[in-house]
Parts: C-alpha cells; sequence; structure tokens
C-alpha cells in the first residue's frame, strides 16, 4: 500500500505544473503567507482548505500576480510555472494569467451579452483569426462549462440575466476560453445553491484532464468529494499538503485533524 | 405691542410649557422617571412645540394678510378725483402709508391724543409741514380724503395689531393648555415628538416644491400674455430676431436657439473628452495622493463664479483665438464668438463630467475588474471593454447635467460670444443665446405690457422645458443604471 503510494507520488512530481518555494506574502505591516513551499501537479485538483483568514485565498491570488493589483501587496519567495519564474521582470503579468485562468468567489460575468462574456479574453488575447474560429471557441468553451445546451439559443442576451450557477458557469467558460493551463478557483461554489454546486463539482471533475485545477474551498465535504490533492493552511502557514484521502482519513499533523474534525476554524 | 415683544411672549409661555411639563408628568409618575413612557425631555418639548409653533405660524400668516386687507379698505376711501394726473392708485396709497406713518410720528413727538390727531383733519394744510416737521417728506399738499384714509389706516393697523396680539397669545395659550393636560405617564410623547417633527421636515420640502410651482406658474402666465400679443407662429417659425422698441419686431426664436445650442455643443465637445479622460485617470490609475490632490484641485474649477470665466473669456481666449486662429485663417474678426465662449464654457464643465464620471466609474464592481485582469486584460483594455461600458448609462447622466448646465448659462456667453442674434455656421463669429437676449429685454426702462419684453418669458419657458427634458432623461438614465447592480 505504501509502496503503491509511492509510486503513485512519484508521477505526479514528473508532472509538477506549479512550484512554489518560500513564498512570502505582506499586507502593509501584516504578514498574510508565510515560507510556503508546494507542488502543483499538471492535470490533477488540488484543493486549499482552511479556516477563514489563513491566506488561501492570498496564495492562491500570488499564482496569477492578481496580488498585482493590490498596491501594499508584497510578495516574496519563488513561484516557478512549468520551471519559469513567474515573478521573473520579463514576464509580463498579463500574459500570465491568459495562461493561469481564475473563477471568483461570486460570479461576476461581465454586463454583455453571453457570447462576448466568452469571446472577451480570445479578442484580447488575438486567439483567432476570424469571426467563425471566435464563434468555435465560443462553442467549445460553453460546451466544456456545461453550459452550452442552456444558452445556445440565447447567446445574444446579457450574461447577467442567467441564474447564479449558470453565471459561474459562465464565468468558468470564460475563464477556459483562452485556453489556460491552469485553472485557479476562488470558493467558486460559496454563493451557489446545492444543485448549481453540484454542477459546478461535476464540471470541475471533468476540467481535470485538461487543466490544473487549484480551488480554494471553505467546505472541506467538498475538497474531499472533487480534489486528488489538499493542502491544509493555518495563520498564513502551510501545515500538511498530501494525498486527499490521506489528509481527510490519517492527517499527520494535530492541527489538521483538529480542523477536519471541527474543533477549530 | 411690537412683534418681537410677542415673540418674546410666546417664547416664554412655551418655556414655561416646558418646565411645567416636565414637572408634571414628574409628579404623575410618583417621582419615578422609569414610569414615564417616554424621556422626560419629550414631555417638555411636546408642550413646547404645541405652545409656540401654531402661535407663531398664526403670527407669520397674520402679518402676510394684514397690509392686505387693510387696504382694500383703504382704497375704498380714495375716489377718481384724488388720483393725480399721470399716478396711480398704488402712489397715492403709498402716500397714504406714510401720512399715516408720519402720524404716528408726530403723536409720539408731541404726546398728542388720539382726538388732538383726529381734530388736525380740520385743517389739512398745516400736516404737510408737521409732518416735515419729523421727517416724513411729502410731495404735495396732504388731500382730505389722503388725510382720511390715513386716519382710517392707522385705526386699522391698531385695531388688527391689537387683535393679532390677542389671537397669537391666546393660541399659544390654548396650545400650551392643551397639550400639558394630555401629559400623563402613558403619553407616548417621543411618538408625538416624531411626527410633529416629521410634519415639520414636509413643510420645509413644501417651500421647495411650491416655489418651483410658482416660479413655472410665473413663466407660463407671462408666456400666455406673450402670445396674445404676438402670434405663436412668427415666435416658433420665425428665423429673424430683431426687436424694435417701437413695435413691429421680430422675434423668432430659432436665431438664438440655435446659438445657445452651437455654443453649448462647442462647449460640451470640449468638456466631455477631458472631463472623462481625468475621470479615467483619478479613478482607474491615480495613486492615492495624487487623487487627494487632484480632485479638489479640478473642483476648484466648478467654485470659480462663471462672471469670472466671462472675464478670462473676454480678455484672454477671445483676443487669442482671433489674432492666432480666425485672422490668419480669414475666418473672422470678431473676439467675441462662439468658440471663445464655447471653449471656456468647457472648461467651466469639466469638473461636472469628471467629477460625476469618476463617481460613476467608481460604482463599478471592484470584481468586473477582477474578472477582467484574471483574463489577462490590461488596463486600458479592462477601463474600455468593461469598465466603461457598464459605466455608460451613468456617464450618459453626467454628461446631460453638464449639457443642461451649459443650456443655461448666461454671463460667459455674453462676454464670450456676444449679443448678435444670427444663423450662422461660423464658429468664429459672435453669436448669441436664448438667456443672453432674456437679460438684455427686461434690463433698461421697460413696461411689462408689450410683447418686446414679455417674449423674454416665452423665452425662459423655452429655456425651463428644454433643460427640464434633459434632467428628466438623465434622472431616468442614470435611474436605469442603478438598477443594474443593485
Amino acid at each position: 500500500m505504501d509502496d503503491m503510494r509511492a509510486v503513485e507520488n512519484a508521477v505526479s512530481t514528473a508532472e509538477i505544473k506549479i512550484a512554489a518555494r518560500g513564498v512570502q506574502v505582506f499586507y502593509g505591516d501584516t504578514h498574510a503567507i508565510k515560507d510556503v513551499d508546494v507542488d502543483i501537479p499538471d492535470r490533477t485538483v488540488t484543493a486549499f482548505i482552511g479556516p477563514s483568514g489563513c491566506g488561501k485565498s492570498t496564495f492562491l491570488r500570488c499564482l496569477n500576480r492578481m496580488n498585482d493589483t493590490i498596491p501594499i501587496c508584497r510578495v516574496g519567495g519563488k513561484i516557478t510555472l512549468d520551471g519559469e519564474d513567474i515573478y521573473d521582470k520579463r514576464v509580463d503579468p498579463v500574459q500570465l494569467r491568459a495562461k493561469v485562468g481564475m473563477v471568483f468567489q461570486k460570479p461576476n460575468p461581465f454586463p454583455k451579452s453571453i457570447y462576448d462574456n466568452v469571446a472577451y479574453g480570445p479578442k484580447i488575447h488575438g486567439l483567432n483569426r476570424n469571426k467563425a474560429e471566435l464563434d468555435e471557441i465560443v462553442e467549445t468553451s460553453l460546451r466544456k462549462a456545461a453550459l452550452w445546451g442552456e444558452v445556445k439559443d440565447r447567446l445574444s442576451e446579457p450574461g447577467t440575466g442567467l441564474s447564479g450557477g449558470q453565471q459561474q458557469r459562465l464565468c468558468i467558460a470564460r475563464a477556459i476560453a483562452t485556453s489556460p493551463e491552469v485553472l485557479l478557483m476562488d470558493e467558486p461554489c460559496s454563493a451557489l445553491d446545492p444543485i448549481a454546486t453540484a454542477q459546478v463539482e461535476e464540471l470541475i471533475d471533468e476540467l481535470r484532464s485538461q487543466f490544473s485545477v487549484v480551488i480554494v474551498t471553505h467546505s472541506m465535504q467538498q475538497a474531499a468529494r472533487v480534489s486528488q490533492r489538499t493542502a491544509f493552511f493555518h495563520l498564513g502557514n502551510l501545515v500538511e499538503y498530501g494525498e486527499t484521502s490521506h489528509i481527510f482519513t490519517n492527517p499527520s499533523d494535530p492541527r489538521t485533524e483538529s480542523y477536519i474534525t471541527g474543533r477549530i476554524g | 405691542m411690537s412683534i418681537s415683544v410677542l415673540v418674546l411672549i410666546v417664547l416664554a409661555v412655551a418655556a414655561a410649557g416646558y418646565v411645567l411639563a416636565r414637572r408634571r408628568a414628574l409628579a404623575l409618575a410618583g417621582g419615578d422617571r422609569r414610569k414615564l413612557h417616554s424621556l422626560i425631555g419629550y414631555y417638555g418639548q411636546t408642550v413646547f412645540l404645541f405652545a409656540s409653533v401654531p402661535a407663531l405660524l398664526l403670527l407669520g400668516a397674520w402679518l402676510f394678510v394684514q397690509p392686505i386687507v387693510i387696504e382694500n379698505r383703504v382704497a375704498a376711501l380714495i375716489t377718481a378725483a384724488d388720483i393725480p394726473e399721470g399716478g396711480s392708485l398704488d402712489l397715492v396709497l403709498s402716500d397714504v402709508r406714510r401720512v399715516a406713518a408720519g402720524l404716528d410720528a408726530v403723536a409720539a413727538a408731541d404726546g398728542l391724543s388720539e382726538a388732538d390727531v383726529a381734530a388736525m383733519q380740520a385743517d389739512v394744510s398745516t400736516v404737510r409741514d408737521r409732518l416735515a416737521g419729523v421727517g416724513v417728506a411729502l410731495g404735495a399738499e396732504v388731500k382730505p380724503n389722503v388725510f382720511k384714509a390715513a386716519t382710517v389706516y392707522r385705526g386699522a393697523a391698531n385695531t388688527s395689531r391689537l387683535a393679532m396680539a390677542v389671537a397669537v397669545i391666546a393660541v399659544a395659550l390654548a396650545g400650551f393648555g392643551l397639550s400639558i393636560r394630555r401629559v400623563r405617564p402613558d403619553f407616548r410623547a417621543r411618538n408625538v415628538f416624531e411626527a410633529f417633527l416629521v410634519t415639520l421636515l414636509i413643510g420645509a420640502s413644501l417651500v421647495a416644491v411650491l416655489t418651483t410651482v410658482g416660479i413655472v406658474a410665473s413663466l407660463l402666465f407671462e408666456s400666455i400674455h406673450f402670445f396674445q400679443l404676438y402670434p405663436a407662429k412668427d415666435f416658433f417659425f420665425s428665423l429673424t430676431w430683431n426687436p424694435q422698441f417701437r413695435g413691429g419686431s421680430s422675434l423668432g426664436i430659432w436665431p438664438l436657439l440655435w446659438g445657445t445650442l452651437y455654443v453649448s455643443f462647442v462647449a460640451l465637445l470640449f468638456a466631455v473628452p477631458i472631463g472623462m479622460m481625468i475621470a479615467i485617470y483619478l479613478s482607474e490609475y491615480a495613486s492615492k495622493r495624487m487623487r487627494s490632490l487632484a480632485k479638489p484641485a479640478i473642483e476648484i474649477l466648478a467654485g470659480i463664479p462663471t462672471i469670472v470665466y466671462g472675464l478670462f473669456a473676454l480678455i484672454t481666449v477671445g483676443p487669442l483665438l482671433r489674432d492666432y486662429l480666425a485672422q490668419p485663417m480669414g475666418l473672422g474678426e470678431s473676439s467675441s464668438s462662439v468658440m471663445t465662449a464655447g471653449l471656456v464654457m468647457g472648461v467651466m464643465l469639466i469638473p461636472f463630467v469628471s467629477s460625476l464620471s469618476d463617481d460613476v466609474i467608481n460604482a463599478v464592481p471592484q470584481a468586473m475588474r477582477d474578472g477582467s485582469y484574471g483574463l489577462g486584460a490590461t488596463q486600458s483594455e479592462t477601463v474600455r471593454q468593461v469598465i466603461l461600458p457598464a459605466a455608460l448609462p451613468g456617464i450618459v447622466g453626467a454628461i446631460l447635467l453638464a449639457a443642461s448646465r451649459a443650456i443655461g448659462e448666461t454671463m460667459i456667453v455674453v462676454m464670450g460670444a456676444g449679443a448678435a442674434a444670427r444663423l450662422g455656421l461660423n464658429p468664429f463669429e459672435a453669436m448669441t443665446t436664448i438667456t443672453v437676449k432674456i437679460v438684455s429685454q427686461l434690463t433698461g426702462d421697460t413696461e411689462f405690457a408689450s410683447p418686446e419684453t414679455l417674449v423674454a418669458f416665452a423665452l425662459g419657458m423655452m429655456l425651463f422645458i428644454f433643460t427640464l427634458a434633459l434632467n428628466v432623461i438623465a434622472l431616468v438614465v442614470v435611474r436605469k443604471y442603478r438598477e443594474q447592480y443593485e
């Protein structure tokens, strides 16, 4: 049993997509992330769990340099995507974010048509040669996001008119339209009802075949359902990181155990 | 009894009511303030308000109505023979008031009794000298009827003032008595006080509404008056504006309307792009420090009096445009031009556009920006493709408000664009606007009976309808925008 796990781990380390080493984040004087090391494998769902304010969302936002938009935020340490340092001066954060897509806590479709919402990314990055190709990208993205069937007859209607769950899937379609390599999701289901949550979770599981997915969640059940690997954050520290089944059945750190059994958090 | 004394008496009654109500409430509660429904101060305040406000309102109303009633009575005593050639009843009545005031002064100075004053009627010719002695100069001998009217006026005024004092004090006491009897421990003084305040606030807002109604009504009546004297067809369809005070003028609105729209258009053409860019810079790019310095600095522009902008147009911008643009290009010789007024007015409008648009852009949720940045958009792509479309209705509202400002502007146009009513396309020629012509038709020695002066009201009415329509459109657009995110 232990041997098999070792083999699995060896396979996944071979396909490391994102590697973080000694990452520090400061908000002004607050030390929000303390010396975090994480390896995120490709084509896997990695869940970040932990109590509110533990820094999991902050760390997620480091991975596509979204923290750059916050003036008081400073990031230290090294994060590499396919071996390339994303905080290197030569890296354009704008290009990076096309490769590392992001879905937010609250569905935030633009006040545009459904079609234009999905076409937004491809248009600004010039991913299509003509209108027909753009149509195709929009259709594939909506299909991948399991939304095509529901919206194919009303692509010109505003995206804000959809239901909450549909809006969130539209945002996922929008993110995958730029064909990212990694998809970051910051509590994507926290504003959704259970049915919409189930649909999005199913979708996340399907997306795993093409992308590396990193999901921040408050729900430990959700982490257990959708992820293969789980990282537990507490007070800015990465406490424990490993196979999801391992973290939830046999945590090695007492803090992880307290959290998943409901004693802290 | 003078009015200030009366007010003091009312306030004293009310103050006594305040103290007594507190005592009574406390006494009825057996000295335990926890048994009272409301805080003890509310009992006092309720009685204070009921004793003072109705009495003071009555006082105000009485002072407003009294002169009207008395003058009607006095006017009946004046016969047609008493009105001098070329004069009017109003002038005689003002003589009556002055004689009455003079008689008061004489009576006070010489210690005359009412009977002595009445006796003066026997020898009216001396009245003028006696009044001059106390500093009341009259233009002519006092006619017997005028003197009689003055005595009646005095009598009526005295009676009325006495009646007023009695009535006001009675109302104050009644308010005091009625409200203090209601003071019991279970009396909901707090709620009554609240209701009273609501009434007061409604009253205050009614003042503004009624004033607007009054202004519109006066515009409307005078405009109707104008259209009775001058054919509406000519006003709305004639293409010339040429008022002649001898009569036979042609009063077409088109040259003025065209000037108004042209100047406003130039102003907006200048103010909207610059204002928008300022708004985008301030809300999306500027650091906190920069914003805290730049925003107030720009808003200072909105505080400059328009006459100062007018001066700037007259002595700086106008000659500059003439010497460096208009003359070299052979477009005009005049320093007053549509361009001058438009540019300066544009500067005046910049803070309106920038400040309102800045607020609107800031109201676009951060989630929109995050969504766009998260897809790898640059800042300017985000602004152009997400933020501006989302903020567009609000920005349109801001522009329409600026437009209605531009249409109503007067001083900059007087000093920058001149006063020549003309239909033309050359922006370096002098033109004029509706507002300027309203001023010039009403200034000077005019009487309000000729179409040449009354046209000002019709013009004002048109202007009012125009800006009202713009404001309504702006409000509707802004409201629609609000619904989108809330």
